[in-house]
């Protein structure tokens, strides 16, 4: 189903990602590998549940007194020589955004990994207005060279196998054709994005953190693109949402503790930079995006996904996510957590649904953001709106109605049995709709239930 | 109304439950701090050099000149062939950068480091290697303990360093050398 924005329901999306079968197994399995990874590291920490339930108080806390913090983090930042913006919008960020670099009459902007500036679409924003803006994380350099958005909020290319990235690299950078050995690869993309970050006039960052006490910002990378950006031109600028606070250092250290552990499996990302002002001679901006995240929060559940500090482990965990791709997911976040903080602007009215609500993102999130209660809460707000997937509104009362008679159920499941028994597979898979394309129609039970129950345990 | 008043406004109707900030009182695990850290930097792809100190690393240096590599040192005592540029982008050839580090967290194998010391804060992110010192005594056990430590002056900018840097962008692959240091050796003192 097609929408005006041109976006299509998830299922939809999800059977182009399937097309190619090996591919989608080696996804699937590749980031199972990181989940598991995930579980090592979390399992090498004694106190790690501990740990989860202070990240979950210090961002709650930090959530429910935000206007106090955020007042407080200007304040800090100001003392420190750091000029604050406040954004209500994706617009307004990128018009800040541009003022500033238009007032340095830059033309050479490096950027580091932010997913916000990509919920804002900056990139087109400025490259329209003259600038160009390089993609220095390598996984962001190569969706940006094929023009494509991230499939995943960590692993931004992880839809691409190392043959594709090869040949785009051959294309675009003028590596060898043919090539497509993982360290030939990075070592071509180093050498190539060292000559833009020494002649960028200006580098901007994401935000991990904002420390409200001492008025810094955290900026955490394995790759340290974010800087080698910031560090050589006089200007950075850094987005984030307001989301990001933490009250003071502690809170920081809490969450540090747990976000490449939970990533990737690492101890820690290589650097974890406390900016608390500009270099010398230099200046620093950070920009404060609210962009729907105040209107979240005034709701209990769906302001709890505001706690997430974008670790990718729910992604890893998914079920739906694993076999569906990143690009299913009509938004810039996908996943568990895309879904927690897009359904309300998706078109299709489907994406709540791409979800089995087994719960696992729930139990391995650091934070512990209820993501299944905040995807259930999504479902019952599409269904009071009438904004209820088609399908599901014109069958689903029925299927209540049915669910609800004894006498129907139990009629018709017998039916379904002794046709199951009975007649040929290819007579019976039509009736099984979606469920049955990729799946074998289980043999039919020679009897209910409820009758072995009576028959063998009832006394 | 300002966008910032806007935002705070909005800020009044917030619906998530409030709870104070947690007291956080983690038991540290203080048993062979070295050992945690070796074994965590390791995982980070780092290498601890435990035996002979300064001395040791004055010789690697030395070795070092000797092949006509470029060095920078931040650690009195130890000799190398480059001073401070004028521009942080002189820095680019820079072979090795020798950077005293502040705390060591045996957790994680991270290593605290502040930037403004260093002439160009560039500098422990654009070498083609790096090498750490740290004194022992200064290894403590988790990030809840490092926390109060570290000193960030107003201004300044202050990094934990785990490892050289890496990516595995690629397919998953773990490739050490990514956009900073291609490898990370620490001297323990
Ligand atoms: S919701 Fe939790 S698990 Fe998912 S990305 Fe955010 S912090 Fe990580």
């Amino acid at each position: 189903m097609s929408t005006t924005k041109g976006s299509q329901v998830h299922a939809h999306k999800a059977d182009i990602f399937c097309k190619d079968e090996t591919k989608v197994d080696w996804h699937s399995k590749a980031l199972w590998f990181v989940r598991e990874k995930r579980d090592r590291a979390a399992g090498s920490i004694p106190e790690w549940e501990e740990i989860r339930e202070l990240g979950s108080q210090v961002k709650t806390h930090a959530l429910s007194h935000l206007g106090h913090y955020l007042e407080e983090f200007e304040k800090n930042c100001l003392a420190n020589g750091i000029q604050v913006h406040w954004a209500r919008d994706g617009e307004e960020h990128n018009q800040i955004a541009h003022s500033i670099l238009a007032k340095h009459k830059v033309k050479k902007l490096v950027k580091s990994k932010s997913m916000l500036t990509e919920e804002c679409h900056m990139n087109p924003y400025l490259e329209k207005r003259g600038i160009e803006v390089i993609d220095t994380d390598l996984g962001e350099r190569i969706i940006q060279l094929a023009e494509q958005p991230p499939s995943h909020i960590v692993l931004p290319a992880i839809h691409m196998k190392k043959e594709e990235v090869g040949e785009l690299f051959a294309e675009k950078i003028g590596s060898e054709k043919g090539a497509s050995d993982p360290t030939y690869l990075t070592r071509a993309a180093r050498a190539h994005l060292r000559e833009h970050f020494l002649t960028a006039d200006a580098a901007m960052t994401g935000v991990n953190m904002a420390v409200a006490s001492t008025g810094s910002i955290v900026v955490c990378t394995n790759e340290g693109n974010a800087d080698m950006g910031v560090n050589l031109p006089k200007l950075q600028l850094h987005s984030m949402g307001i989301d990001k606070i933490v009250p003071n250092m502690d809170g920081a250290s809490v969450l540090l503790r747990m976000l490449a552990r939970n990533a990737t499996g690492q101890p820690i990302t290589t650097y974890s930079s406390f900016y608390r002002g500009p270099q010398h001679d230099g200046e620093m901006h950070v920009i404060i995006v609210d962009r729907g995240r105040t209107d979240m929060l005034k709701d209990k559940i769906i302001g709890e996904s505001l706690k997430c500090i974008r670790c990718g482990g729910c992604l890893n965990t998914c079920p739906v996510y694993r076999r569906s791709g990143g690009h299913s997911y009509n938004y810039t976040i996908p996943g568990p957590i895309g879904i927690a903080v897009g359904a309300q602007d998706d078109d299709t009215n489907s994406i709540p649904w791409a979800c089995t609500l087994c719960g696992s993102c729930t139990s391995v999130c650091p934070t512990k953001v209820p993501l299944d209660q905040i995807i259930f809460r999504h479902r019952r707000l599409k269904a009071e709106s009438g904004q209820l997937p088609y399908g599901k509104s014109s069958y689903m009362p029925l299927v209540g109605k049915f669910m609800a008679s004894e006498t129907m159920l139990n009629c018709s499941m017998g039916v379904a049995r002794t046709a199951l028994r009975i007649l040929p597979g290819s007579l019976m898979k039509p009736f099984s709709g979606a469920w049955g394309k990729y799946r074998e129609l289980p043999a039919g039970a020679s009897s209910s239930f409820e009758a072995w129950y009576k028959k063998n345990r009832s006394n | 109304m300002s966008s910032k008043q806007h935002i705070l406004n909005s800020l009044k109707k917030v619906a998530v439950e409030p709870v104070p900030m947690p007291e956080i009182n983690i038991v540290p695990r203080t048993e062979d701090l070295v050992g945690q850290f070796e074994t965590n930097l390791k995982a980070c792809a780092g290498i601890l050099r435990r035996e002979g100190g300064l001395e040791a690393l004055q010789s690697f240096v030395d070795d070092l000149m000797k092949e006509g590599k470029q060095i920078i040192s931040f650690i009195d005592g130890i000799e190398s062939n480059r001073e401070i540029p004028a521009t942080p982008h002189e820095l680019r050839d820079i072979d090795f950068a020798i950077i005293p580090g502040d705390w060591g967290v045996a957790e994680n194998g991270a290593i605290w480091v502040c930037c403004d010391k260093l002439g160009h804060r560039i500098t422990p992110f654009i070498c083609e290697n790096l090498i750490l010192t740290i004194e022992e005594s200064k290894i403590v056990p988790n990030m809840h303990e490092v926390s109060d430590k570290v000193s960030l002056e107003s201004g300044n900018l202050g990094v934990y360093i785990a490892g050289p840097s890496k990516t595995a962008d690629i397919e998953q692959a773990l490739v050490v050398g990514a956009h900073g240091a291609c490898s990370l050796n620490v001297y323990l003192l």
